[in-house]
């Protein structure tokens, strides 16, 4: 009894994992530089434990853009890149916290439940362009800012970090 | 000034509110501003913001360690540079730094650091080899600028300590105006409480006042004499006193809530009950509300039915509108008036009883009087000694007196039972005065008296008047004039004036006769008044004269006085509203007593023996032929057979009376229906004189019959001689009896008379043989009973046949028993 409970949770997983190991199968290896780096409790891979991006890879993930002011720019901006709500499926995190983490080893924890749709997204492009690191580039956390009023409180200033090269989920 | 109040306490409430609500909003809002201000303090934007500039000096101790490393590694130089960069970049451009880029110095910092930048872009910016070629040259300008960096990462310090100050003090401001408003909000409470507090005790205050009031209202209800109910919209009974429960015999457990109508009002008034409920609850149509005392009747517990007097007010209270009701029971009081009233009605008929036994007694005395003096009469035309015309004259006198005293009796009996009445026919004064003068002149001489009469002024000879009435006063207060004057004067002075309303006649009779005291003046005029001294007993009279008189005069609308000193003689006054008359040419009636009349065939119609006698004598003696008839029924079938020349027609007879009979015979076809027919008749009113003459008579003649007035009537033609006659029912007197009773007991009673009549009758005609004593006694009870019901001519009848029982003629009696039914049948219609 215990153990054919047991082995239909085995199963389950075993179904979902061959899902996502499938669907993994068009993130191919990094060919370009690699802008992100994930790592943790993710269900896909690329190279080894990690899941490595390259501008290639993110531009082939679904995309979202908006535009919207920030406190650290002048004037309004289009931001482009993929919503963190894409990127929580891709990588199977349903709960939890991302370690998003900097160039400069600077690390902000945005929890999964920040990953809706709507909401932030990994930006690459500020208006049509990419972002070099003197832009905060190349990738930005972007929150639509000027859509709530939510968004525009210090914990989600925050969370918006830019020069973003690393993530970690954790559970 | 309650409603006042009530505003008042209503308005300083609100406020009290209003003030609560504002302090609770400013409260809400300041709470909101203190939140706001310690989530600010809590994620404090400044310390972020210190963070990030700090960090600029990390980032560039990074940078310029790696630039300044003895085996530089380029794309990490180049990596380090590009994050400080951006870092600069950011100072440069974002909004959380404008407040510090406002600072000149920190303004002149930042372009410093600028223009490194742009210097060391170039470098960073050139190939590997150019870099590395230029990396003393970056190491030399990193050098330079690095005190820059740190005053710029330190210059943020001295700013954000002031905002936090600033912010220290907003919120210590903020707070200090949410105690403040809290404050004031304790405040308002504080009065809430206060005055909820006082309204309370007022509304304690006032619960005990009503209490007592209610207290004192159930005191003053329980006390009341008077039974109280109340009652609300629906009739439903909500209190009952005690004196309600004892009247009503009900108590108030078991009444309360029930309907009232059920409870006090008696089952055939209840449909009125409810409809006038109805009709107050439809359209607040109020019949006995507030109209004051209203008698009813109402119910008890044991269903007996007893008066009430009622009052109804009604009042609006909390509970709708609610009907007080007063009630007294006044069962004791009806039944005292109805006894009372018993008692007056019983008073009254024993009053008209007496008036009626006078007035009978008189009549039947009359009857057999007439009998003597027409005898005497007869007798003094037989040869008589001396001595034996002496005796007659002085029968005579008697009789004649005996008969005045009567007549006095029954027109007393008469003016106050209302019945005298008076006639307006033309009399002649001068002609009236000269014959009364002229008869009391004998008396007058034999006092040594002079007596003599004549106008004061214009004469007025013909007026109309009753001359009969007027004659009997003044006749009477001469008469009293010459009896009381000896050796004196007395005279009659006439004299007439025109007034306002019309003609007027004084008439003064004055003496120098002794004269009347004072005392006696003022009461001469009432009932059995006659002087007290020996002289007066000397001249004697029943003292009925002067009262007789007065009455008289007041029929006519006139007035008598007297002006009179003792010792200095009298003056009676006697003053009569009169109308002018026509001079009348009458034939001279004593010029008949001369002429001898033809004889006559004469049909004389009259009950009385005697009386029929001595008719009968006197026509005979004068040469005429007299066939009699002892009733009218007779009289009637006697003219129908022969032919009369004269019907002397008597009144009341039995069987038929005389205005029937006479009425009958004038209708008939007989020989005699064209024959004069002449009344005769004790007693005639005025308004009955009519009555005669439409039954077909002619004439009427009063008893006593005198050969002169015989002689009179057969010469005249329609000569009218004032009488009186009983007729079949007394129509004052009964509808004065169903006053006094009331219709429905008149009816009632009346209905028992004629039971104990219809019984009599029938008692009567049965075939066996009666006691004549209790057909005396039994007709005597019944002749009482018609005596208060007005039914005179039964009466009568009725007392003749207890008169024929006693003394025993049973002819008689047959005779009027047979006349019974036909009386009886004529009663009835004519009480009706």
């Amino acid at each position: 009894m215990f153990k054919s409970i047991k082995s239909a949770g085995l199963n389950l997983i075993l179904v979902f994992g061959l899902g996502t190991a499938a669907f993994a199968e068009d993130i191919p290896a990094p060919t370009g530089d690699v802008l992100l780096s994930v790592v943790g409790e993710i269900a896909v891979t690329n190279a080894e434990d990690t899941l490595q991006l390259d501008f290639a890879a993110l531009s082939e993930l679904d995309s979202t853009a908006f535009e919207t002011t920030t406190i650290w720019t002048e004037g309004a901006h289009t931001f482009q890149g993929v919503s963190l709500h894409v990127f929580a499926e891709l990588v199977g995190a349903e709960a939890g916290t991302f370690l998003a983490t900097a160039i400069n080893d600077y690390t902000v924890e945005i929890p999964v439940s920040d990953a809706v749709e709507g909401g932030p997204i990994i930006a690459y492009l500020m208006d049509g362009e990419e972002m070099s690191v003197r832009d905060k580039g190349p990738l930005w956390i972007i929150y639509p800012y000027d859509s709530s009023a939510d968004y525009r409180s210090e914990v989600i200033y925050s969370r918006s970090i830019w020069q973003l090269d690393r993530i970690e989920v954790v559970k | 000034m309650s409603a006042t109040t009530h505003e008042r306490a209503k308005t300083s409430r609100t406020v009290a509110v209003l003030a609560g609500f504002v302090a609770l909003a400013a409260i809400a809002l300041l709470t909101f501003n203190v939140s706001r201000e310690i989530r600010l303090l809590g994620s404090a934007s400044s310390d972020n913001v210190q963070w990030a500039l700090s960090q600029t000096e990390v980032e560039f101790l990074e940078f310029s360690t790696r630039a300044s490393a003895t085996e530089p590694v380029l794309k990490d130089i180049r990596r380090k540079f590009d994050v400080f960069y951006s870092r600069i970049d950011t100072v440069n451009h974002a909004r959380v730094f404008e407040d510090l880029r406002t600072n000149s110095t920190f303004t002149e910092q930042l372009s410093q650091i600028s223009e490194f930048l742009d210097e060391g872009v170039m470098i960073i910016d050139a190939d590997d080899v150019g870099l590395l070629a230029e990396l003393p040259k970056l190491q030399a300008i990193s050098a330079e600028i690095r005190p820059v960096v740190r005053r710029l990462a330190n210059s943020g310090l001295e700013q954000f300590a002031k905002t936090a100050d600033d912010q220290r003090y907003a919120v210590a401001r903020t707070m200090t105006q949410l105690a403040a408003v809290l404050a004031s909000l304790i405040g308002a409470l504080a009065f809430l409480v206060y005055y909820l507090n006082r309204s309370n005790q007022r509304a304690v205050e006032r619960e005990r006042q009503q209490k007592l009031t209610a207290e004192r209202m159930n005191t003053v209800i329980g006390t009341s004499l008077d039974g109280v109910i109340v009652s609300n919209q629906d009739g439903r009974i909500m209190e009952f006193s005690p004196a309600a429960e004892v009247i009503f015999g009900h108590n108030f457990e078991d009444v309360v809530g029930k309907e009232i109508g059920e409870v006090i009002i008696p089952d055939h008034l209840r449909g009125a009950h409810d409809a006038g409920m109805e009709r107050m609850r439809q359209n607040g149509q109020k019949r006995v509300v507030g109209k004051g005392r209203v008698t009813l009747e109402a119910k008890r517990a044991n269903g007996e039915h007893f008066p009430v007097e009622l009052a109804i007010q009604s009042a609006v209270t909390d509970e709708g509108e609610i009907f007080i009701a007063f009630l007294r029971d006044i069962s004791k009081r009806v039944a005292d008036q109805e006894e009372l009233v018993a008692a007056r009605d019983k008073a009254l008929a024993g009053e008209k009883m007496k008036t009626d036994f006078l007035a009978t007694m008189s009549h039947e005395i009359r009857t057999p009087l007439n009998g003597l003096l027409g005898n005497m009469e007869l007798l003094r035309d037989t040869p008589l000694n001396a001595a034996q015309g002496r005796y007659m004259h002085n029968m005579e006198t008697s009789g004649r007196l005996l008969m005045s005293h009567i007549s006095d009796v029954l027109d007393i009996t008469r003016y106050d039972a209302g019945k005298l009445s008076t006639r307006s026919e033309p009399v002649n004064v001068s002609a009236l005065l000269q014959d009364i003068v002229d008869s009391q002149s004998g008396m007058a001489a034999s006092n040594e008296t002079s007596l003599e009469w004549g106008w004061d002024g214009e004469p007025l000879n013909w007026i109309n008047s009753d001359h009969d009435r007027l004659q009997h006063v003044l006749m009477n207060l001469i008469g009293n004039a010459v009896k009381f004057t000896k050796r004196g004067k007395v005279s009659l002075t006439a004299h007439s004036q025109t007034t306002d309303e019309g003609h007027a006649i004084t008439f003064e009779i004055s003496d120098t006769g002794p004269g009347i005291a004072a005392e006696l003046a003022e009461r001469i005029f009432d009932d059995f008044v006659t002087g007290n001294t020996s002289y007066d007993r000397d001249v004697g009279g029943t003292g009925l004269g002067l009262s007789i008189a007065k009455r008289f005069v007041s029929a006519m609308n006139g007035k008598i006085w007297l002006e009179s000193r003792e010792g200095e003689g009298s003056k009676f006054f006697v003053e009569l509203p009169v109308t002018l008359a026509d001079p009348e040419t009458k034939g001279d009636l004593n010029v008949a007593e001369t002429q001898m009349v033809e004889n006559l065939n004469i049909l004389l119609v009259e009950d009385n023996e005697i009386n029929r006698v001595v008719a009968r004598e006197m026509l005979e003696l004068d040469g005429h032929v007299v066939t009699e008839a002892h009733d009218g029924r007779q009289g009637v079938d006697l003219a129908q057979q022969r032919a009369f020349d004269l019907i002397l027609m008597d009144i009341s007879m039995p069987i038929m009376d005389g205005r029937t009979a006479a009425n009958t015979i004038r209708k008939g076809d007989g020989p005699s229906a064209k024959t004069r027919i002449v009344a005769l008749t004790a007693n005639a009113m005025a308004d009955e004189q009519d009555d005669y003459f439409k039954a077909g008579m002619d004439g009427i003649l009063t008893k006593p019959l005198t050969k002169a007035s015989l002689r009179q009537v057969l010469q005249a033609g329609h000569q009218q001689i004032p009488t009186d006659s009983l007729v079949i029912v007394d129509t004052k007197h009964v509808s004065e009896t169903k006053e006094a009773l009331g219709e429905d007991a008149f009816a009632k009673l009346s209905g028992r008379f004629a039971g104990e009549v219809d019984d009599l009758i029938g008692w009567l005609q049965t075939a066996e043989r009666h006691d004549r004593t209790d057909i005396a006694s039994r007709a005597h009870k019944v002749a009482g009973s018609a005596a208060v019901f007005g039914v005179v001519a039964l009466h009568e009848h009725l007392k003749k046949i207890e008169a024929a029982a006693k003394a025993g003629q049973d002819g008689e009696v047959i005779e009027l028993i047979d006349g019974l039914p036909k009386l009886w049948r004529a009663s009835k219609s004519a009480m009706i």
